[in-house]
């Protein structure tokens, strides 16, 4: 089985914050000499307390940047070309020489025939210094508190989840259900957001993500109530775990316990159906129809405000993928064909985080593939599909699950 | 215990709200900041708007979110039912057992609600 490229974060980050407080520590004894006051500051910033301390706020950095500045911009760069892909056009294609900066500013490279990974990165720019307008007769503290409370509670989720069995911040005994906590708040921002603009089309845009809340939150604690008969626990290393012994061995091949294969495969579709709607993906985009309701309720936000909203949705995405993964795929469990020796320390050549992110773009391409290939949902067909379909559905999935536990499978 | 695992959480929970806010303040220095009348109205296709949007509102999943939150509270007796699932045991098994007697009534009284519910539009 896989080992982790990095073991334990924090232990990791404490090698790291250690290494950087000591030679601050080196420097202010040395200054010392001279302003006897720093030496005892010096010692102070090297002592243990401190240095764990330090310690968590770094875990706590790397985890936002890993999710936010990586993640979230290679996934966004993904599903903008795949989705010009499907098209049949070429997409994003701005290059890196196209940047005015000296080493990239050279005339004879063209500036538009490469990869656009820089075009979310150039996209960003411009947002950051566009003007935010806050409309007349808009309840301004409302208006101002949603895209925090829907940015920073889905940075939330990304404290318990994991991507490996070392690389998290936190090791909540409930993890699970923090996530699904974490996941299920921004529908009340955006609400919130809907309301407080004063904009009939934001209005009626909060109100359908209201309803359709209501359509597919009852489906995901179902599937994950199927779940917990065959887990018997919430924690998500558990989980993950379990999944980690061989099912049957076809020739060569060894068929993982995933639970997808068996009694939760059902709870498992279900899931992904309503995840697609916790996430906002186009089949289930109604609260932001741009075809209808203009932006839907992001219409009255602009600047930075307005990007924070719109790319945190791929951030969920990223989430929900991870999850799913987490739940029924395995996780981030794989073989490892070979360990490398480096410097003693043996690093294996596909870590367990590889693995993780692997599961993760697959099935992110996979969403996409669905969000630009169907069209979108109606209101009444949301609610029709949720209570009429996913609700039976995930009611038979979870009497499935019980009947296989029963049976002792 | 709780405090070890869960101080991390209440800590990034902070961070967390911080990063938004801090990005919303720190772009102050890079955009320009000059409201006019025009720019302040509310978007409508470019029409004068037209009255206010904070009316009250013809709610009309009223009867989907009564349903809902039914549905809210059984969910968490469920979970601490699948959750106990393998450590109830009892010689009868009633209490592993009746609670799908309750979910048959609340799916059946489900669906007889929704039936009155039929047509949606918003």
């Amino acid at each position: 089985m896989s080992q982790p490229l990095v073991p334990d974060l924090f232990a990791t980050c404490k090698v790291l914050t250690g290494a950087i407080l000591w030679v601050v520590q080196q420097i202010l004894l040395a200054l010392g000499a001279v302003i006897p006051p720093l030496k005892d500051l010096g010692n102070w910033l090297a002592s243990d307390p401190v240095v764990s301390a330090v310690t968590w706020l770094v875990v706590m950095t790397v985890m936002l940047l890993w999710a936010v500045l990586i993640n979230l911009l290679t996934m966004m760069w993904v599903e903008r070309k795949f989705y010009s892909r499907l098209q049949d056009r070429y997409g994003i294609m701005v290059s890196i020489w196209s940047l005015p900066i000296w080493p990239f500013n050279r005339k004879d490279r063209p500036t538009h025939k490469g990869w656009g990974y820089l075009q979310n990165v150039a996209d960003g720019m411009k947002l950051l210094q566009k003007e935010n307008l806050t409309p007349r007769g808009a309840d301004s503290a409302m208006f101002h508190m949603a895209p925090v409370l829907i940015a920073s509670s889905t940075l939330m989720i990304f404290v318990a989840l994991p991507w490996s069995s070392g690389f998290v911040v936190a090791k909540p005994d409930l993890s699970l259900l923090f996530i699904l906590a974490a996941f299920s708040i921004a529908p009340f921002g955006i609400l919130i957001a809907g309301w407080s603009a004063n904009n009939k089309y934001t209005l009626v845009g909060g109100m359908r993500a209201a309803a359709q809340l209501m359509a597919y939150e009852i489906p995901l604690i179902l599937c994950v109530i199927a779940l917990v008969f065959t887990t018997g626990s919430l924690d998500v290393y558990e989980i993950v775990a379990q999944q980690e012994r061989t099912l049957v061995t076809l020739g060569p091949l060894a068929i993982p316990a995933w639970n997808l294969f068996g009694p939760q495969a059902l709870g498992a579709v279900v899931f992904a159906v309503a995840m697609m709607a916790e996430m906002e993906r186009i089949p289930f985009d109604i609260p932001e129809a741009e075809a209808e309701l203009v932006e839907g309720w992001t219409t009255e936000y602009s600047g930075m405000r307005f990007g924070l909203l719109f790319g945190f949705k791929w951030l969920r995405m990223i989430a929900g993928a991870g999850l799913i993964s987490i739940l029924y795929l395995g996780g981030w469990t794989g073989p490892v064909f070979t360990v490398v020796q480096v410097a003693g320390i043996p690093v294996p050549i596909i870590p367990e985080e590889v693995w993780f992110m692997l599961r993760v773009y697959l099935l992110s391409v996979v969403f996409i593939w669905i969000s630009w290939s169907v069209p979108r949902i109606r209101i009444d067909q949301i609610l029709q599909l949720g209570w009429k379909r996913l609700i039976p559905l995930s009611l038979l999935a979870i009497l499935l699950a019980a009947g296989a536990s029963l049976v002792g499978w | 215990m709780a405090l070890e695992s869960y101080g991390p959480i209440a800590i990034f929970a902070i961070l967390a709200l911080v990063f938004p806010a801090l990005t919303f303040f720190l772009t102050r220095l890079f955009r320009p900041d000059h409201p006019t009348p025009l720019k302040d109205l509310v978007y409508e296709c470019g029409e004068l708007p037209e009255g206010e949007a904070q009316i009250q509102f013809h709610f009309q999943y009223y009867m989907f979110a009564l349903i809902f939150l039914v549905f809210d509270v059984a969910a968490i007796f469920l979970l601490l039912w699948a959750f106990a699932w393998g450590d109830l045991s009892g010689s009868s098994g009633v209490a592993k057992y009746s609670i799908f007697l309750f979910l048959a009534i609340m799916f059946v009284a489900t669906q007889y609600a929704l039936k009155k519910e039929e047509v949606i539009h918003l």
